[in-house]
């Protein structure tokens, strides 16, 4: 299994009150998967998927992510968890400003093993292409149409090729066409074997997912997942 | 990520806010230009009065009447008149493998005259050996003779700013000129020496036998002279000599062996160690004042920086999303702040270079740029930098990515 999550807790203390953000989440997801976390505003979502990140860390429990324990790193590790092994794609994109599509997409490898810049250059302009904006590279965020920014946050995320991405509402900001594109995209992406693990509360970009996960207060839903194809 | 990348960063976070930067850096730049132009000026100057005073002679002893040690009630050096000419004799005498040569020197003042001309100098009494001991040539004529010292005649030599005051476009040698109503005939004219330390213009004097100006300008029945003049071989023998020198005098004084001297002993390294040690002082002062703009500077650094971290919280939430460990985040803040500061320091060095330049052109002041002043002003600007950029780097570093993606 790509990932193993054991009796997963998060818990929230806001002075004598606390919030299960997640209540006890047991999961497994192999290598290859796309998968959509839905569920009701709350029901701990988001939580999931930063946990899943190594963005965030449990309060107990346990996360296998290929075989390693990672909720225990510290945060060095963890840091290098993210850059080699997972891609994120955001709601609202985070691309840094006054900066340019491509050294946008080129940002995780600055961090990674010293890859020669015009190796970086390169696999950035690629990325570029392979999403459809190669004739945007030198172009801002602010340049940028929401489905572009989604497009060129999506070559970044790919940049220092993780098997795995994580994407919380990468739709959530954008029109249907625009919401379309990047669906086909992942789908894409999923073909040629990166693991999709994507949190959405739209119906339709739930359908494009192979397998599907409702969340309900902290809690896996007991619903029999249903296992679904894209026409 | 490499160094160079992540300089690469910071120095484009610190052109992105341009204004900003420039008035964040303004307190080092200000700081570091005032200690460079402070410094210039102090060491040129030091230089300046060095060389002045290697021109007076470096290997000169002056040997004073009275004691150093004596308080006020005593008066202070020249006050007590033991010195004498047969002193002098006796230390030319007795110490040849030291000694190249003595010069009494009586000083007297007053106005000389010559034709309608008339000049307020200095009127030196000296010796024989005075051109020797000062190492000061004769540029025309001659100097005055062992004869006309023993006979106490009224001859002198003059300085180029005497002859340039009485004898505009005359040749003085030969001529008579008249020091209270007695005529001094003029053997020869000195070469022109220049102003010493003090600003006293060495070329304003007339020099004429110590016998004579003893007997005639100073009406003295006493074999006193104001100072000895003693010109040694090799300055290494310095410390010798003037223990040597000391020993001579209190023997020939017949001073018991536990009384203070009667006189006073001056080298020009003591001399020159008293100016350096003034303009040390100077530099000292100013330094610190400079110091505290740094200070001043370095906390807008330390500011700015603050507000910069938090600006940019999501910048950081991101980066370390993609990878971005603590302490990568701890050194791209750090290496910004010092970068900052670096390039507040270069602007500073090139200030402070260009205001001691004005200066000295003004004040015609020799300005002494050390590279060692632009290589510290240099490092310590980046470790300004570094150490005031510390608290917000680790700031940054400690927050956390999820925190931080949040952060509106
Ligand atoms: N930092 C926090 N401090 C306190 N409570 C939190 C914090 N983060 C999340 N929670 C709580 O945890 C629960 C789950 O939040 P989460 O963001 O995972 O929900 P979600 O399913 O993503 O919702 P949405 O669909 O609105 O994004 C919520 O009740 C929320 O209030
Ligand atoms: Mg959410």
């Amino acid at each position: 299994m790509l990932i193993t999550l054991q009796n997963l807790f998060k818990v929230y203390r806001m002075g004598d009150d606390t919030v299960n953000a997640l209540d006890g989440v047991s999961l497994t997801i192999a290598a290859g998967e796309f998968v959509a976390i839905m569920g009701a505003s709350g029901s701990g979502k988001s939580t999931l998927l930063n946990i899943l990140g190594c963005l965030d860390t449990p309060t107990t429990g346990s996360y296998l992510l290929d075989g390693i324990e990672v909720s225990r790193m510290s945060r060095a590790q963890q840091a290098r968890v993210r850059n080699r092994k997972l891609g994120f794609v955001f709601q609202n994109f985070n691309l840094l400003a006054r900066t340019t599509a491509l050294e946008n997409v080129e940002l995780p490898s600055l961090y990674g093993a010293g890859l020669p810049s015009r190796r970086r250059r390169a696999r950035a302009s690629e990325l570029l292409e392979r999403v459809g904006l190669g004739n945007r590279a030198g172009h801002s965020p602010a340049q940028l149409s929401g489905g572009q920014q989604q497009r060129v946050a999506i070559a970044r995320a790919l940049m220092n090729g993780p098997p795995v991405l994580l994407a919380d509402e990468p739709t959530g900001n954008l029109d249907t066409r625009s919401s379309a594109e990047i669906m086909r995209l992942f789908t894409d992406l999923n073909r040629e074997g990166i693991t999709i693990v994507m949190v959405t509360h739209e119906e339709d970009i739930a359908t494009y997912a192979a397998r599907r996960i409702v969340m309900r207060d902290g809690r896996i839903a007991p619903t029999h997942e249903r296992q679904e194809t894209v026409s | 990520m490499t160094p160079w990348l992540t300089l690469r960063i910071a120095l484009r976070a610190i052109a992105r806010n341009k204004t900003r930067s420039l008035l964040t850096a303004l307190g080092i730049i200000v700081g570091i230009a005032a200690v460079i132009a402070v410094v210039s000026i102090g060491q040129g100057a030091q230089t300046m009065m060095m060389e002045q005073i290697s021109s007076i002679g470096t290997n000169l002893i002056m040997v004073f009447p009275g004691s150093r040690n004596q308080g006020g009630v005593h008066g202070g050096t020249g006050s007590v008149q033991t010195l004498t000419a047969e002193d002098g004799e006796a230390i030319a005498h007795d110490l040849p493998h030291l000694i190249r040569a003595v010069s009494p020197i009586v000083r007297s003042g007053g106005q000389a005259i010559y034709q309608e001309n008339n000049w307020s100098t200095q009127i030196q009494g000296v010796s024989v050996e005075f051109p020797d001991v000062r190492n000061w040539e004769v540029a025309s004529g001659a100097f005055f003779s062992a004869a006309d010292q023993r006979a106490g005649a009224r001859v002198c030599v003059i300085g180029q700013t005497v002859v340039d005051n009485l004898f505009p476009g005359i040749d003085p040698v030969g001529k008579s000129l008249r020091i209270r109503n007695m005529p001094f005939r003029v053997l020869g004219v000195m070469a022109r020496k220049g102003s010493n330390t003090m600003g006293h213009d060495q070329d304003d004097a007339i020099l004429a036998p110590f016998t004579t100006v003893r007997r005639v300008l100073y009406s003295s029945v006493f074999n006193n002279v104001s100072m000895l003049l003693v010109s040694l071989h090799s300055l290494d023998d310095l410390p010798v000599a003037k223990e040597e020198l000391s020993k001579l005098l209190r023997q020939r004084h017949k001073l018991a062996p536990h009384a203070d001297d009667d006189f006073n002993l001056l080298d020009m390294t003591e001399i020159s160690n008293t100016i350096g040690s003034v303009t040390k002082l100077m530099t000292i002062l100013l330094t610190t004042v400079a110091s505290i703009s740094l200070l001043v500077g370095g906390i807008g650094i330390m500011n700015i920086m603050l507000v910069s971290v938090t600006e940019r919280t999501r910048e950081i939430g991101l980066r370390m999303a993609v990878g971005a460990t603590p302490g990568t985040i701890l050194l791209q803040f750090i290496t910004e702040a010092m970068a900052l500061s670096t390039v507040g320091g270069i602007i500073g060095v090139a200030a402070g270079i260009a205001g001691a330049r004005a200066v000295g052109r003004l004040q015609q002041w020799p300005i002494l740029i050390s590279e060692a002043s632009v290589i510290a002003a240099f490092l310590f600007s980046a470790a300004i930098g570094v150490f005031f950029g510390f608290y917000p780097a680790l700031r940054a570093s400690r927050l956390n990515p999820i925190d931080c993606l949040r952060y509106e």
